[in-house]
């Protein structure tokens, strides 16, 4: 085995052209699913592009390294991990067909694939630059009128408009779960999130709370129907009671919660206890003597404890048995082995610390619950307390998420789902980047005079007024279908025009073409199916697009004051009709694309600087989540340019 | 895009007919294997970090441990067709190609610049011998014998010098050019052996293997030519 080997821009190619075969099968909303099968018997179906590439067996590092950064996208905005290495792929064929073209463009080299590979680097780089610096603008000018701005107040209000938050969802739950669930998981995303909600704070907030904890807030159960899914009020706790636990109390329970061990853990292998009784070392009662001080100890813990009342006690580690022994006796429910996410949402929602030395038990250690019993889900039994006074205190009603489904596949599935769609709506939240001169420059007063004479009056009370309102624009949604592609092809393509006429070098224009030729890969891989179609959504998107570069002033209509009435604002409103046709293929957030966009041209830019491969035989790093396969025998080398 | 890129060495042309229907030939090829290489890697297959030595594929490996080529041992080779030795319709068709060049006159001779050029004179684009033979000569060893098929016209020889000259012939110059063949052959053969000695690879052993026994094949053809 050669212990470097000298990477060239075709392996790349291949590399990631495989994975795109396999991406491409389930993409669009005719793609198929894939059936996972283990040794095991266990069978699951999925078309979640995460999911089916962290389950390939994979040792090509470069191949390991797409789906890591595949994965790591996806962490992030829950969606898009297939379109991700659709662009990826066709960039990759791009850059490789201009560089073989041309390779002596930018540098002589010794060797054909050296050149190439510095001219594909080099073009990677442009374009990562061109997107951090020019996108956002080219998106904000082009796209963004096109689209919707959805908000999360008035969250579950049915009555509203079809453009909402649901609406995304919906889309959201049907690419993820088919058509079946996605109104039921809609409903049930929604019934969580207003029992959630903080009064008179972001929602977003909310939803980075249960984002962050969505772990312990939600309880998988397999063998029951999707329709049996609900909330419950209170935590579920995903241990049994290790003590038999008492008759129901009526009065407000106290509870309690151990970081460590009760009984001091004082011996472990290996240690060597030396016992001292006076000046003498004595062998023969030395282990029995200290074990019985001990029990003592644990004794008088639990007498400390009733005295404050507490009848219940959860703790993070494994309690020896005289420890269990001493809480049934006192006729305390103990619960052991509670897990680190469990422990910290428990204390966050009953505003208690955690005890860590036993000795010292005040009352700000101890927890009021209404009811703490025994739950059967499925085939397992849990705990399910309730706070006291959560709603005065915290102002939110906590509730925990049952997630039912035939088999475990099938419910680790839609509590992914269900996760991803946080990390979808938070990122759908986020505005897209936009800079403040950027705005002013591309808007000279003089269009103005075109705009709904609502709310403005002169020129420039009309450029800042259209700055402010592009900052606070976020949660723009556009129609799916490849809608975001074609106008970003469009506005690219302009934009290479107006660069060629102007001054600027015509280095700059090819970067732009690359781009704009790549995207439309996506479209063309949704409508893959009857090409007909791709040409019809490519032609009706075109017509919305309005024939003056700038007229985007003349789109926008100024909503009355902040979003807090629920009312939704819409950006184009000429065009309004047109649009609405396009929402039966549902909604993407314009956020999302675009930090897929950026994501992509970045992991495009980590792939070409590689040039070398240094084989390893040792492991040199594993990666912090399991689903990746651990092993591997050989490492990125470093660049040698 | 290659307005700067306009070098005194190298003038870039746009590609003719020929070289187009190799780059899509090419393209084709490549996302077969890509599928291939999806269908395999679904079905449980490892990706490996090693290429196979024979095409530069990436290599897939089964639950049996055992290494995989896709395009070495499923997809037919792309130049195998293309080789009038192996093949009788490549041979026709060189043949055919021969005669109609034969009608261009011999305002082209031009054909020593490169392959480029050559083709911007004549009118019937000929494949270039470089992907036919070249090719493969580069991993097998394999010369096509000069007359496979029948006998083209003796004026076609004057008029094509091509890269490496599979011209054939009349009976006099046959002799030379079957002991120039067998030697070349005779020294890929010596070069698999002392490969194959040191090889440590199952996959490469197994590839040596066969190129042994292809040059052995065109050694007896050879013969029998020559006879």
């Amino acid at each position: 085995m050669v212990p470097l080997e000298q990477l060239h821009l075709s392996h790349v190619l291949q590399a990631v052209s495989a994975l795109e075969s396999i991406v491409l099968r389930s993409f669009g909303p005719e793609g198929g699913q894939v059936l996972f099968t283990r040794d095991t018997g266990q069978v699951m179906v999925s078309r979640s592009g995460k999911r089916i590439l962290t389950a390939l067996h994979l040792d090509h590092p470069l191949a390991r390294m797409v789906v890591r950064c595949v994965w790591k996208h996806s962490t992030i905005t829950g969606d898009g991990s297939k379109t991700f290495v659709l662009l990826l792929a066709s960039l990759l064929r791009i850059i490789h067909a201009t560089a073989t073209k041309d390779p002596h463009m930018f540098q002589p080299h010794n060797s054909t694939e050296a050149s190439e590979a510095a001219t594909a680097r080099h073009l990677a780089d442009r374009l990562l630059e061109f997107a951090l610096t020019e996108l956002d603008k080219l998106i904000v000018l082009n796209v963004l009128p096109h689209g919707f701005r959805v908000s999360l107040e008035n969250f579950t209000a049915k009555t509203q408009h079809d453009l909402s938050c649901q609406t995304l969802l919906v889309s959201f739950f049907r690419t993820r779960l088919g058509y079946a669930y996605c109104d039921f998981f809609r409903n049930l995303f929604c019934e969580l999130l207003s029992h959630w909600k903080v009064k008179d704070d972001r929602p977003s907030f909310s939803m980075q709370f249960l984002n962050n904890s969505f772990l312990a807030l939600h309880t998988q159960v397999s063998g029951v129907p999707v329709n049996c899914s609900r909330l419950i009020e209170g935590q579920v706790i995903h241990r049994d009671f290790a003590t038999p636990c008492p008759q129901v109390r009526k009065q407000p329970l106290k509870a309690v919660v151990f970081n460590g061990y009760l009984q001091p853990k004082l011996l472990t292998t290996g240690d060597v206890l030396e016992l001292r009784c006076g000046d003498k070392v004595t062998e023969d009662r030395g282990i029995v003597h200290f074990s019985s001080w001990t029990e003592k100890s644990v004794e008088s813990i639990i007498a400390t404890l009733q005295s404050f009342g507490v009848s219940v006690l959860l703790c993070a580690l494994k309690q020896s048995s005289a420890v269990l022994a001493a809480a049934t006796q006192a006729g305390m429910c103990l619960v052991e082995c509670v897990s680190e996410e469990e422990i910290s949402l428990f204390t966050q929602l009953s505003g208690v610390t955690p005890i860590s030395d036993c000795r010292r038990i005040h009352p700000e250690h101890i927890a009021t619950l209404t009811f703490c019993k025994p739950l059967l889900l499925g085939a397992h039994r849990y705990v399910h307390l309730d706070f006291h006074d959560c709603e005065e205190r915290l102002k939110v009603k906590p509730c925990s998420l049952v997630i039912c489904a035939p088999s475990e596949g099938q419910a680790d599935q839609h509590a992914c789902a269900f996760q991803d769609a946080f990390r979808m709506l938070l990122t759908a939240l986020e505005p897209v980047r936009k800079t403040q001169t950027a705005l002013e420059e591309t808007i000279p007063s003089k269009k103005c005079t075109s705009l709904h004479a609502d709310n403005i009056s002169n020129g420039t009370a009309c450029r800042v007024h259209l700055h402010q309102k592009c900052v606070t624009e976020t949660g723009c949604v556009i129609s799916a279908g490849g809608t975001f592609e074609f106008l970003l092809h469009h506005a690219l393509h302009q934009y290479g025009h107006s660069c060629s006429v102007s001054v600027n070098t015509s280095a700059v224009v090819p970067v732009s073409q690359l781009l704009e030729k790549a995207l439309l890969s996506v479209p063309r891989q949704i409508y893959s199916h009857n090409l007909k179609h791709f040409l019809q959504a490519q032609t009706r998107v075109v017509a919305l697009i309005p024939k003056q570069p700038h007229a985007l002033s003349a789109n926008f209509i100024h909503t009355e004051g902040p979003l807090g009435d629920g009312k939704l604002s819409l950006c184009s409103c000429e065009n309004g009709n047109m649009s609405l046709k396009l929402l039966d293929l549902g909604l993407e957030s314009v956020s999302c694309k675009y930090q897929l966009v950026l994501a992509v041209l970045q992991c495009l830019t980590n792939l070409l600087r590689i040039n070398m491969v240094l084989r390893t035989h040792a492991v040199l790093h594993t990666e912090s989540h399991d689903s990746l396969n651990a092993h591997s025998e050989s490492s990125e080398g470093e660049d040698e340019d | 895009m290659a307005l700067n890129g306009d070098e005194e060495d190298f003038e870039w042309e746009p590609p003719t007919e020929a070289e187009m229907k190799v780059i899509q030939a090419r393209r084709e090829r490549q996302d077969k294997i890509s599928k291939l290489m999806g269908d395999y890697l679904l079905k449980g297959f490892k990706m490996l970090g090693d290429c196979c030595e024979a095409c530069g594929t990436i290599l897939l490996q089964d639950r049996q441990q055992k290494n995989y080529c896709v395009s070495c041992q499923e997809l037919d080779s792309d130049i195998d067709k293309d080789n009038p030795a192996l093949n009788p319709q490549a041979a026709l068709s060189q043949v055919r190609e021969r005669q109609l060049a034969a009608q261009v006159p011999a305002a082209a001779p031009e054909l020593n610049g490169g392959p480029t050029s050559s083709q911007a004179g004549v009118s019937v684009p000929q494949p270039r011998p470089e992907h036919c033979e070249g090719a493969a000569a580069g991993g097998r060893a394999l010369l096509p014998p000069p007359v496979v098929a029948s006998p083209p016209p003796t004026a076609s020889t004057t008029t094509l010098a091509p890269i490496r000259p599979p011209v054939c012939p009349q009976n006099s110059t046959l002799r030379p050019v079957l002991e120039e063949a067998e030697e070349a052959v005779l020294t890929k053969l010596r070069w698999a052996t002392t490969q194959l000695q040191s090889s440590a690879s199952l996959e490469a052993s197994i590839q040596l293997c066969s190129l042994i026994s292809s040059c052995a094949n065109s050694l007896r053809s050879l013969k029998e030519l020559s006879q």
